[in-house]
C-alpha cells in the first residue's frame, strides 16, 4: 500500500469565513497571529510543514462541540493540542484549519478518594493532577516525562516509566467524554470497574491520537501513595549484562515500578548534564520500588542478586526523597543530556518494543548498527516493557547525515516489528510513522480506515494522521 | 429451514459429521448458559482449522446468511443464541494449545481451548492465566474474549481486555487480520480492545495470544463475618481506599452463605448478615504485611469474625463456597435468575439494601454473591417458573436493580455481556450519540449484519419500541426517536 501524502489545504475563501466568524465568537480567545500558530504546529519532535490558520482556546465541552460543528459543515479540520510534547507530528496542521488548545479546559473535576478514581478536564497535566491531590494518600502514576496534559496522554496512548508497575494509559483510563465529528458529546465508560457493556469505546478513542473523536474530559484510575519509595542504581561492564538482568527480573515477576536502561553513552551524557559525578559511562540500569518497607527492601535485594550474577556492580541504593529526584531528574532531562553531546545537531527519537524474550537480541543488533553508521545515537529505554528508545543525533546542514540518521531509525523500526514487536511503543503514530503502521498491521489498517470513515465521515479530525488516507483530501466537494 | 443448495454448499466445506443439519443434531445448541431463549439453528458447522472458517464465512457472507460463533455455549447472556435461520459457528474443534514462551509469558492458543486448561499448560513454568470466571473449567478462551469474562482475580489483574496480546480473527468477508501484537503497545486504533468484548458482532476468533503472569509464592485468605450487609460493604471501599488491592475481595450475604453451606461444608458463620472474602497473594512478607494490615481495615469496619487461612488446603476450602455458589442456589430454588450489573464500590452499601428491600416486596428471596472489589454485583433471584406470575416478576425486580445500577453511575453488564438478555438495558444505559458510535462500527466490520444479528447492541429503533418498558419516573427515554 502506497502511503504518500499530498498535503492541499483547505480553499481561502471559506477558511477565512470561519475564522472571522470564530474570533467573532470567541474573541481574544481566538489568535491568528503568526507567532501563536507556528507554536501550536509541532511537538517536541521535528519540525513538521503544517500552520493551524486559528488557534481557538475552548473551555467547555459545549464550545468545543460547537466549533467541531461548525468545522463539519465547512470541512474544515480540526486538531486538538494539549501542551505540544507529542514526539511523531501529531499536531500539525497538514491542512490548516482550526487547533483547538484544550489548555484551558483544566479543572479536575472530581475526585473519589474512596473509589481511586477521578474525573479531570483534557487540559489538565500530570503534574497539576497530582499536585490537586496531594493530601488525599492518592496519586496518578503514569509518566512519560514530559509534563503532558491528560488529554494528550489519553489521545497517544502515553505510557512512561513506570508502565511496567502500573500500565499505560490503555490500562488506567475508566471512561471519557468525546466530542465526535459531527460535534456530539459522547461519555463512555464510566465509574464502575468493568463493564462488558458494548463496545470499548473508552479504548478506541484511547491512543485514536484526535482523529476518532476530541477527548475533552477523562475518568482516571488513582492509586493509594506506596507506603515505601526507593531507588538503586547498578552499573554494568558490557550492555547484554544489563538487559539480561532486566529479562531475568520480569520472567521471575518482581513488581519493580521502574527499570530504565541507559547505555555508556546516554551514560556519560548524563554525567555531563546532570552532574552524576560518583557514575562511570557503563551501560545502567535505574530502578524504582514501591510497597511496604519489607516488600521493598525484599524487591531490592532480589535484583541485586539477579544483577551480581550478570555483571551487575556499584549496586547503589537512593532511599532519600531528594536522591530518588535527582536521579531520576537526570533519567528524565536523557533527551537533552543527549543534545548536549554535539552542539548545534538535531535529534530525534525511535520508540521500539519487543516482546522481553527478543529484547537482549533486539538491543545488541541495534547498538551493533549504530558503531556501524558512525553517528551518535544514545539508547535509553523502560526496558522493563521491552521499549527502548534511540536518540539519533544528526547535523541538519549536513544532508548526508540525515538520511544516515533516518535509514538508521528505519531499520530499527523493521528490526523490531521483525522480532515480533512495534515501532511504536509509546509515542504513537502521528504523522512521522504511517508507513511502519501500514509494514505492521496489513490487513488491520484497512480496517481501521472504515473505523476512521464510520466515525469521521469527512475527514476532519486530525486528517493524515494515524491512519494512511484513503485519498487524497478534496475541499472542493 | 436453510436453502438445501446453501447447506450442500457447505458440506462441501467440512467433513460429513462436521455439518448437522437434522434437528435432533442441532438441539444441543438451541440455546447457551440463559436457558430463558431457546431457538433452533438452520445448521451447525464444526471446521477444525482456519481455511474452513474462511470458506464457510465466504460463503455465509455471499449467501447472507447469518453467523452465530459459538466456544462451550456457558454464555450467562444468550450470547451464543441461534437463529433459526442461520449457521452456528462452533469452534470446539479448535483445542490445541500451540505455544507457551515463559520468557515472554505467553500463550498462544486455539479459541476452543478451555480457560482453566490454559493454567495448567502454564502451570509447570510457575505461571498462570489470571481472568478466571466461575465456569473456567468449561468456559472456552474464545468465548472469554469475545465476552470480556471477568473473575475473582481481576480486581488485582484485570479483564480479559487487559490480559490479551494478539487475537487472530477472520471477518465476515473472508479476510483474516490480525488485531494487537506480541509487544506492549500497538501502533494505531486499539481495535484489540474492540474485538474483545465484541461478542461475536465483529468477527470469528481463531487464535488468541493471552499473557501468563507468575504464579505468587503464597496466597492467604480472610474470611470475615459481618452482622449487618452495609457494614461488609462499607469495609469493601475501606479496604480499597486503604490502598490495598487484594487478590480477591468478594461477598457473600446470608442466603448465598446458607445456601453454599449445605453444598461444600466449609463451616461459614451461618449466622452473618454477609460474609468477605479477602485474599492477599505475593511473597510470604507481602502477604503478612497485606493481611494485617486487611485484618486491621476489617476489624475497623465492624467484623464480628475474621478467620485467616492456615494451609492451602484450607484457602480453598473457604473459596469452596463461593466457587460453587450458583449450583449451590440452584438446589436450593427451582430457577434463579442472575443479574450482572456493577456499580461503583461506594454505592454498595445504598444499592445492596435496597435490593433487601425490593426482596421483600416482591416475596422473591435473593441472594447475594459477588465480586465486591470491583463493584460487580450478581444477585440471584429465586425463582418458580411454574409459578403463575413468579417469573414476571422475577424479570421486573431484575429491571429494577439495573436501573439502580444505571442510576449510580454503574453499568448493566460487568462481565456476563450483553447478547439478548440485555438489550434493552442498552436504550436506558447509553444515549443515542454513543449507540449510533456502536452502529457505526459494527457497519464498517460487517455491513450486512451478518455476525450474531439481534445480540449485544440495539438499533436505535429497536429502543425506541422498547422505550414504553423503560418509562422511569414519567420520563420517557429518547423522546427524539420515532415511535413505531
Amino acid at each position: 500500500m502506497k502511503t504518500a501524502h499530498i498535503y492541499e489545504r483547505c480553499d481561502e475563501k471559506t477558511v477565512a469565513g470561519l475564522t472571522e466568524s470564530l474570533v467573532r465568537e470567541y474573541r481574544e480567545r481566538a489568535v491568528t497571529s503568526h507567532a501563536i500558530r507556528e507554536q501550536h504546529s509541532h511537538g517536541e519532535g521535528l519540525a513538521d510543514a503544517g500552520m493551524p490558520d486559528i488557534v481557538v482556546f475552548p473551555t467547555s465541552n459545549d464550545e468545543v462541540a460547537s466549533i467541531v460543528r461548525t468545522c463539519n459543515a465547512a470541512r474544515i479540520p480540526v486538531i486538538a493540542f494539549g501542551v505540544g510534547t507529542s514526539l511523531e507530528g501529531h499536531v500539525a496542521a497538514l491542512y490548516g484549519g482550526v487547533c483547538l488548545d484544550l489548555s484551558r479546559m483544566d479543572r479536575v473535576l472530581e475526585v473519589n478518594a474512596a473509589d481511586l478514581d477521578c474525573r479531570v478536564q483534557a487540559g489538565v497535566t500530570r503534574e497539576a493532577l497530582n499536585a490537586e491531590l496531594k493530601g488525599t494518600g492518592l496519586f496518578f502514576p503514569i509518566d512519560p516525562g514530559a509534563n503532558a496534559t491528560i488529554g494528550g496522554m489519553a489521545s497517544t496512548r502515553a505510557s512512561g516509566t513506570n508502565a511496567v508497575r502500573y500500565g499505560t494509559m490503555r490500562e488506567n483510563v475508566l471512561g471519557l467524554t468525546v466530542v465526535t465529528a459531527d460535534g456530539r458529546i459522547v461519555r463512555t465508560g464510566g465509574r464502575a470497574r468493568k463493564s462488558s457493556a458494548g463496545y470499548d469505546l473508552t479504548r478506541l478513542f484511547v491512543g485514536s491520537e484526535g482523529t476518532l473523536g476530541i477527548i475533552t474530559e477523562v475518568q482516571l484510575r488513582l492509586y493509594g501513595l506506596p507506603e515505601a519509595i526507593s531507588a538503586a542504581v547498578c552499573q554494568f561492564a558490557d550492555l547484554e549484562g544489563a538487559v539480561d538482568s532486566v529479562i531475568v527480573a520480569m520472567q521471575l515477576g518482581i513488581p519493580v515500578a521502574r527499570i530504565e536502561l541507559l547505555d555508556d553513552v546516554q551514560m556519560k551524557a548524563c554525567i555531563l548534564h546532570s552532574h552524576l559525578d560518583e557514575f562511570a559511562a557503563k551501560p545502567t540500569l535505574f530502578f524504582e520500588f514501591h510497597g511496604t518497607p519489607a516488600a521493598v527492601r525484599e524487591q531490592a535485594e532480589a535484583i541485586q542478586a539477579i544483577a551480581g550474577e550478570h555483571g551487575g556492580s556499584r549496586f547503589q541504593w537512593a532511599i532519600a526523597q531528594e536522591e530518588r529526584s535527582r536521579l531520576w531528574k537526570a533519567r528524565h532531562d536523557a533527551y537533552y543530556a543527549a543534545l548536549a553531546l554535539a552542539p548545534g545537531k538535531q535529534a530525534f527519537a525511535t520508540d521500539a518494543c519487543v516482546p522481553i524474550s527478543r529484547l537482549t537480541e533486539c538491543v545488541l543488533e541495534t547498538q551493533a548498527d549504530i558503531v556501524e553508521t558512525g553517528l551518535v545515537a544514545p539508547i535509553v529505554g523502560h526496558v522493563g516493557d521491552g521499549n527502548f528508545h534511540l536518540v539519533v543525533l544528526f547535523d541538519p546542514a549536513d544532508p548526508d547525515e540525515r538520511a544516515k540518521a533516518e535509514a538508521l531509525a528505519a531499520r530499527v523500526s523493521m528490526r523490531a516489528i521483525r522480532m515480533g514487536g512495534t515501532c511504536t511503543g509509546e509515542h504513537g503514530v502521528g504523522v512521522h510513522k504511517l508507513d511502519a503502521l501500514v509494514a505492521e498491521h496489513g490487513e488491520a489498517v484497512t480496517l481501521m480506515q472504515s473505523i476512521k470513515r464510520a466515525l469521521d465521515p469527512n475527514d476532519i479530525l486530525n486528517p493524515g494522521k494515524t491512519v494512511p488516507p484513503e485519498k487524497v483530501r478534496s475541499t472542493t466537494s | 429451514m436453510l436453502d438445501p443448495t446453501f447447506t450442500s454448499a457447505l458440506s462441501a466445506i467440512v467433513s460429513r459429521e462436521a455439518l448437522l443439519t437434522e434437528p435432533e443434531d442441532t438441539r444441543p445448541y438451541e440455546c447457551d448458559g440463559l436457558t430463558l431463549y431457546r431457538e433452533q439453528p438452520g445448521a451447525v458447522v464444526l471446521p477444525d482449522n482456519e481455511a474452513q472458517v474462511v470458506a464457510i464465512l465466504k460463503l455465509c457472507h455471499a449467501a447472507r446468511v447469518p453467523v452465530v460463533a459459538r466456544g462451550s455455549g456457558t454464555s450467562l447472556s444468550g450470547g451464543a443464541l441461534p437463529l433459526a435461520q442461520g449457521v452456528v459457528l462452533s469452534l470446539a474443534k479448535f483445542r490445541r494449545i500451540l505455544a507457551i514462551d515463559p520468557l515472554a509469558r505467553t500463550a498462544q492458543v486455539e479459541p476452543g481451548v478451555r480457560n482453566l486448561a490454559i493454567s495448567e499448560a502454564a502451570a509447570p513454568y510457575g505461571l498462570f492465566y489470571a481472568p478466571d470466571p466461575s465456569s473456567q473449567i468449561a468456559c472456552s478462551i474464545g468465548g472469554n474474549v469475545a465476552e470480556n469474562a471477568g473473575g475473582v482475580h481481576c480486581l488485582k489483574y484485570g479483564l480479559t481486555v487487559h490480559n490479551v496480546r494478539k487475537v487472530r480473527a477472520v471477518l465476515v468477508n473472508g479476510e483474516i487480520v490480525e488485531f494487537g501484537g506480541d509487544a506492549l503497545d500497538s501502533p494505531g486504533f486499539d481495535l484489540l480492545a474492540l474485538i474483545t468484548g465484541s461478542e461475536g458482532l465483529l468477527a470469528v476468533i481463531t487464535q488468541i495470544t493471552v499473557k501468563l503472569l507468575p504464579e505468587p509464592e503464597l496466597a492467604q485468605v480472610a474470611l470475615a463475618a459481618f452482622d449487618d450487609i452495609e457494614k461488609a460493604a462499607a469495609a469493601v471501599g475501606n479496604i480499597i481506599a486503604a490502598g490495598i488491592v487484594p487478590g480477591g475481595l468478594e461477598m457473600m450475604d446470608r442466603e448465598a452463605t446458607r445456601a453454599v453451606e449445605q453444598f461444600v461444608h466449609a463451616n461459614y458463620p451461618l449466622d452473618a448478615a454477609a460474609v468477605l472474602l479477602v485474599e492477599a497473594d505475593g511473597t510470604p512478607s507481602e502477604v503478612a504485611a497485606e493481611m494485617a494490615e486487611i485484618e486491621q481495615v476489617l476489624l475497623a469496619s465492624g467484623a464480628t469474625e475474621i478467620r485467616v487461612s492456615e494451609n492451602e488446603a484450607q484457602r480453598l476450602l473457604f473459596w469452596s463456597g463461593r466457587k460453587a455458589a450458583f449450583p449451590a442456589v440452584g438446589r436450593i430454588s427451582p430457577d434463579y435468575y442472575c443479574i450482572d450489573g456493577t456499580i461503583p464500590r461506594a454505592a454498595l452499601p445504598r444499592v445492596l439494601r435496597q435490593i433487601e428491600t425490593w426482596s421483600r416486596e416482591y416475596g422473591l428471596p435473593c441472594a447475594n454473591v459477588f465480586h465486591a472489589g470491583d463493584g460487580n454485583l450478581h444477585p440471584l433471584i429465586l425463582f418458580d417458573a411454574n409459578k403463575p406470575g413468579d417469573r414476571e416478576r422475577t424479570v421486573e425486580f431484575g429491571d429494577r436493580i439495573l436501573e439502580l445500577c444505571i442510576d449510580v453511575g454503574g453499568t448493566i453488564t460487568g462481565e456476563h455481556g450483553v447478547g439478548v438478555e440485555k438489550i434493552r438495558g442498552m436504550c436506558a444505559q447509553f444515549a443515542p450519540e454513543a449507540l449510533e458510535r456502536f452502529l457505526a462500527i459494527k457497519r464498517a466490520f460487517d455491513p450486512h449484519g451478518l455476525l450474531n444479528p439481534g445480540k449485544a447492541v440495539p438499533t436505535l429503533a429497536r429502543c425506541a419500541e422498547l422505550g414504553r418498558m423503560h418509562v422511569h419516573a414519567g420520563q420517557l427515554p429518547h423522546p427524539e426517536l420515532p415511535r413505531f
